[in-house]
C-alpha cells in the first residue's frame, strides 16, 4: 500500500513531483503496453496449418510481444462461402487470406482495404512478385490494389526420367511442342518398369475441382482463351479451345490415359505418378513435398518415382508454352479496427524471410521473385527445375465475375468427360463441339446476369 | 413465439427470392432492388436462364432417387426386422451390427462408397468382376448413367437399419396372440404378415414413408462427397446440389432463394395432400 493516500501525505514535495511523473509516465504509456489482438483466417495448405502458421508467424511474435494474432484455419470447400459471407456483412477478421481469383469479387463487394502506393512500396512493389500472381491484386479494368500476393502454385509435367530412358526418348524432344510429345507418349505408353506396366500419361476427368486449370495451359498455348478481350463473353467454344481440347482429350481416347483415370481427383493422380501408374503427370510444386519426406513421416522418399523423376515445361502449343499460374494473396478487411497493425503483419508474410519459411512447410511457391530464387529453396534440385518451368506463367482474367464463370466451366467441362469416357454418346470432334457451345452459352448467361 | 420463430426465417427467405441479389448486391442483403417475381418468372418461364440449365435432369433424378431409395429403405428394413424379431442366438449382437452403417456420418459415406465405386480398383467391380464374374469388363460407376446407382445404394445402405430399428420397435407391440390364433387357424406365415403385421404396422409406414421422402429430397451430403464437389453429371444432380451450385457457385442468391421456395411450397403441399392420407389410413384402421 504504498500509494495509499495515506502514505502519499507523507511524502516529500521532490518525492510527490515523481510520483507525478510516473504516474503521467504509465498514463502516457499505457495503450501502447496494451496488447493488440488480430484476428486472420487462413486456408488449410498444409496437413497441419495451425501449427505450421505459430511456426511462421513466432519471429514476428518474438518481435511484437505485445501483439496476440488468433488464426482461423478455413478449409477450401467451404471457405469461399464463409469469406462471402463475412464480406457482406462486415463481421470477419483483420487479415484475410483470398484464392487470387477471388480478390476481383470481394473487392467489389467492397469489403476490402485498398493499399496504397506506399504501403505497395514498402513490400517491394509489383516488380517484386511475379508478374502472374500481381496481376490477381486489382481488377483488370483498375488500378486500385486491394492485396498482396503471398503464396503462388502452378502447373509443370512430372515425368519418370527411367521410364523416358527406357523408351529411348529424349526428354527434351519431348516436351518440346503438340506432336513430338503425342509421339513420345505413343512410344512410352505401355513400357514394363520393374515388372509393372506404365501407362503414359495420368490426367483427372470429371470429378475433380481443377477441371479449367487443367485445361487453361493448353487452351492458350493454342492461341485460345477462357474469355473475349473485352471480357463479356465465353470463347470456350472457339476454334483454338476446340482444337485444344480435342488435343488434350485424344490421349484418353487413344489410350494413352487410362480411361479410369477420367473419375480421378487430381490427389488421386498424383497418388498413381507416386505408386508407378503413370510416366507423365501436369501437377503443382507441392508433389515435391511428399517425394522428399521419407516414408516413415509419411511420404514418398524411397518410392522408385522419387529416385526417378524430373521436371519439364508444358510442350508448346502453335501459339506458346504457358503453364497456369495462381495462389492466394492477403487482403485487409475494410471492417478491421486494426488496420496499421494488420498491415504489419501482413507486410511480414509477404516478406521474403516469411515466404521462403512458408514455401520450406508447404512446398507451395513463394510470389517473390527474390525469395522464389532464394539459395536455400534453389539447393533443392527439383524446386530449382520447377522454378524454371513457371517464367511462362499465366493468371485468369482478374473480372469479378471470374467465380461463377469457372463454376460453369468446371460444371460443363466436367461433364463432357462422359462423352470422353465412352458413357454418353460416341465420342466425336463434333460431340466435344456441341457439349462446348452449350458450356459457353451458359457461361454468357452467368456473365450477362452478373454484369 | 414459436411461431414468430419458426416464421421469420421463412419470410425472410421469400422476401430475399424477390431481389436481385448476387456478389454486387449481397453486402445490401435485404435492401438489394426489389424486382418483384422477376427471379420465379426467369426459373418458371425462361427457357434459356443460368438456373433453368439441368433443372430438369435434377428434377426427374431427385424425384426417381426419392421414391427408390424411400421404398427400398423401407422393403429391406421391414423384412430385416421380421426376421429379427423371431428367436435366435446371437440376436442383440446381429441387430447391433446391423445398425451400423446408419451411425456412419453421411459425409463419410459418400467419400468410403466414392473408393468403393473406383472402376480400376474400387471394391464393388472387384467383387463384381475378379471375383463373381458377374460382368465381363469393369464398368463405370462414377460416370455416365451407372451414376444414378451410385448415389441410390450407398443411401438405401445407411438408411435401411434406422428402419428396421423403428419396425423392429414397432412389431414388439403386436399382440402374441393374434398370431397363435392365426397359427390356429392354418395361416401360414405369409398369410400372418399380410393378414397381421402389415396392418398393424401401416400407420408406422405411411409415416416412415413420409420423413424418407423428406429426407431423401433434400438429399445433399452423399452427393457432394462422393463427386468430390465436382459436378456430378446429369444422372446423379439432385436439386440440393444443383441449388447449392446456383446460390453459391453462380451467386445468383435471389434465384437460388426462389427456387428454395418453390420446393418449400411443392414439399408442404406433398405433407399435406400426405397427411390427409395418414389421417384416412387411420380412420380405416379404427
Amino acid at each position: 500500500m504504498i500509494c495509499s493516500p495515506k502514505n502519499i501525505k507523507k511524502l516529500s514535495k521532490p518525492g510527490k513531483l515523481k510520483l507525478f511523473l510516473l504516474s503521467l509516465t504509465l498514463a502516457l504509456t499505457a495503450p501502447a503496453l496494451q496488447a493488440s489482438e488480430l484476428n486472420i483466417w487462413v486456408m488449410a495448405t498444409t496437413e497441419q496449418q495451425q501449427s505450421d502458421m505459430k511456426e511462421l508467424l513466432r519471429p514476428y511474435l518474438a518481435k511484437n510481444p505485445s501483439l496476440r494474432v488468433n488464426v482461423t484455419v478455413l478449409q477450401w470447400e467451404s471457405a469461399w462461402t464463409k469469406i462471402t459471407a463475412a464480406a457482406a456483412s462486415g463481421q470477419g477478421p483483420d487479415l484475410l487470406e483470398l484464392g487470387t481469383t477471388w480478390v476481383a469479387a470481394i473487392s467489389s463487394m467492397g469489403a476490402l482495404e485498398q493499399i496504397s502506393d506506399a504501403q505497395q512500396a514498402s513490400v517491394g512493389g509489383a516488380k517484386a512478385f511475379f508478374p502472374a500472381v500481381w496481376s490477381s491484386t486489382h481488377r483488370y479494368d483498375e488500378q486500385k490494389i486491394y492485396a498482396i500476393p503471398w503464396y503462388a502454385e502452378a502447373r509443370a509435367a512430372f515425368y519418370r526420367t527411367d521410364v523416358f530412358k527406357a523408351a529411348g526418348i529424349n526428354p527434351r524432344d519431348a516436351f518440346a511442342n503438340w506432336g513430338s510429345f503425342k509421339q513420345a507418349m505413343q512410344k512410352i505408353n505401355g513400357q514394363v518398369i520393374n515388372g509393372k506396366k506404365i501407362a503414359a500419361l495420368g490426367y483427372p476427368g470429371k470429378n475433380d475441382m481443377s477441371v479449367v486449370h487443367n485445361l487453361a495451359p493448353w487452351i492458350w498455348n493454342a492461341g485460345g482463351d477462357l474469355l473475349s478481350a473485352d471480357k463479356k463473353k465465353s470463347t470456350i467454344n472457339s476454334p483454338e479451345a476446340l482444337q485444344a481440347i480435342n488435343y488434350y482429350t485424344s490421349f484418353a481416347v487413344e489410350g494413352l490415359v487410362p480411361m479410369a483415370s477420367l473419375e480421378k481427383d487430381s490427389a488421386q493422380i498424383d497418388t498413381g505418378f507416386f505408386n508407378g501408374q503413370y510416366a507423365v503427370i501436369f501437377t503443382g510444386p507441392w508433389i515435391l513435398k511428399p517425394l522428399s519426406t521419407p516414408k516413415s513421416k509419411g511420404g514418398q522418399l524411397e518410392s522408385v518415382t522419387a529416385n526417378n523423376f524430373s521436371v519439364a515445361p508444358y510442350p508448346a502449343g502453335l501459339k506458346g508454352q504457358q503453364t497456369f499460374f495462381a495462389g492466394s494473396d492477403l487482403a485487409i478487411m475494410k471492417s478491421s479496427k486494426n488496420k496499421e497493425e494488420s498491415w504489419k503483419l501482413l507486410s511480414y508474410l509477404v516478406s521474403r524471410e516469411a515466404q521462403v519459411n512458408y514455401t520450406k512447410m508447404s512446398w507451395m511457391l513463394p510470389t517473390r521473385i527474390d525469395a522464389a530464387y532464394d539459395p536455400s529453396l534453389m539447393a533443392n534440385l527439383h524446386y530449382a527445375e520447377f522454378v524454371g518451368q513457371i517464367k511462362n506463367g499465366r493468371h485468369y482474367p482478374s473480372i469479378s465475375a471470374w467465380g461463377p464463370l469457372e463454376s460453369v466451366y468446371l460444371k460443363n467441362i466436367g461433364s463432357m468427360f462422359d462423352i470422353v469416357a465412352g458413357v454418353k454418346g460416341k465420342y466425336s470432334n463434333l460431340a466435344i463441339k456441341q457439349a462446348l457451345d452449350a458450356t459457353a452459352k451458359e457461361a454468357n448467361e452467368v456473365l450477362a446476369e452478373l454484369q | 413465439m414459436m411461431l414468430a420463430v419458426n416464421l421469420t426465417p421463412i419470410l425472410q427467405g421469400l422476401y430475399m427470392s424477390l431481389l436481385k441479389l448476387n456478389q454486387y448486391t449481397l453486402n445490401q442483403f435485404l435492401d438489394a432492388p426489389f424486382i418483384g417475381l422477376d427471379n420465379y418468372r426467369r426459373i418458371l418461364f425462361e427457357g434459356h436462364s443460368p438456373i433453368r440449365a439441368g433443372l430438369g435432369f435434377a428434377l426427374r433424378n431427385t424425384l426417381l432417387y426419392t421414391l427408390v431409395v424411400s421404398i427400398a429403405a423401407i422393403v429391406i428394413g421391414l423384412a430385416v426386422a421380421v426376421l429379427l424379431n423371431r428367436d435366435f442366438p446371437a440376436k442383440g449382437v446381429a441387430r447391433t451390427l446391423l445398425l451400423l452403417p446408419w451411425i456412419v456420418p453421411s459425409y463419410v459415406v459418400g467419400s468410403l462408397w466414392g473408393f468403393m465405386w473406383q472402376r480400376d480398383v474400387g471394391i464393388v467391380n472387384v467383387v463384381l468382376v475378379d471375383y463373381l464374374h458377374l460382368l465381363d469388363e469393369k464398368p463405370f460407376w462414377l460416370l455416365g448413367a451407372n451414376s444414378f446407382w451410385a448415389i441410390v445404394i450407398p443411401t438405401v445402405w445407411r438408411a435401411w437399419p434406422v428402419m428396421m430399428l423403428l419396425f423392429l420397435a414397432a412389431l414388439q407391440a403386436v399382440p402374441e396372440d393374434q398370431y397363435e390364433a392365426a397359427t390356429l387357424d392354418g395361416v401360414s406365415k405369409w398369410g400372418q404378415f399380410w393378414h397381421i403385421t402389415l396392418p398393424i404396422l401401416k400407420p408406422v409406414i405411411v409415416i416412415q414413408f413420409m420423413f424418407q421422402f423428406i429426407d431423401n429430397v433434400y438429399s445433399y451430403n452423399i452427393v457432394s462427397m462422393m463427386f468430390g464437389g465436382g459436378y456430378p453429371g446429369e444422372w446423379a444432380d439432385l436439386l440440393m446440389p444443383l441449388l447449392t451450385r446456383q446460390s453459391f457457385s453462380y451467386w445468383m442468391f435471389g434465384q437460388g432463394a426462389a427456387v428454395s421456395f418453390i420446393m418449400m411450397t411443392l414439399m408442404l403441399i406433398f405433407v399435406a395432400v400426405w397427411m390427409r392420407s395418414f389421417k384416412r389410413s387411420l380412420a380405416n384402421d379404427e
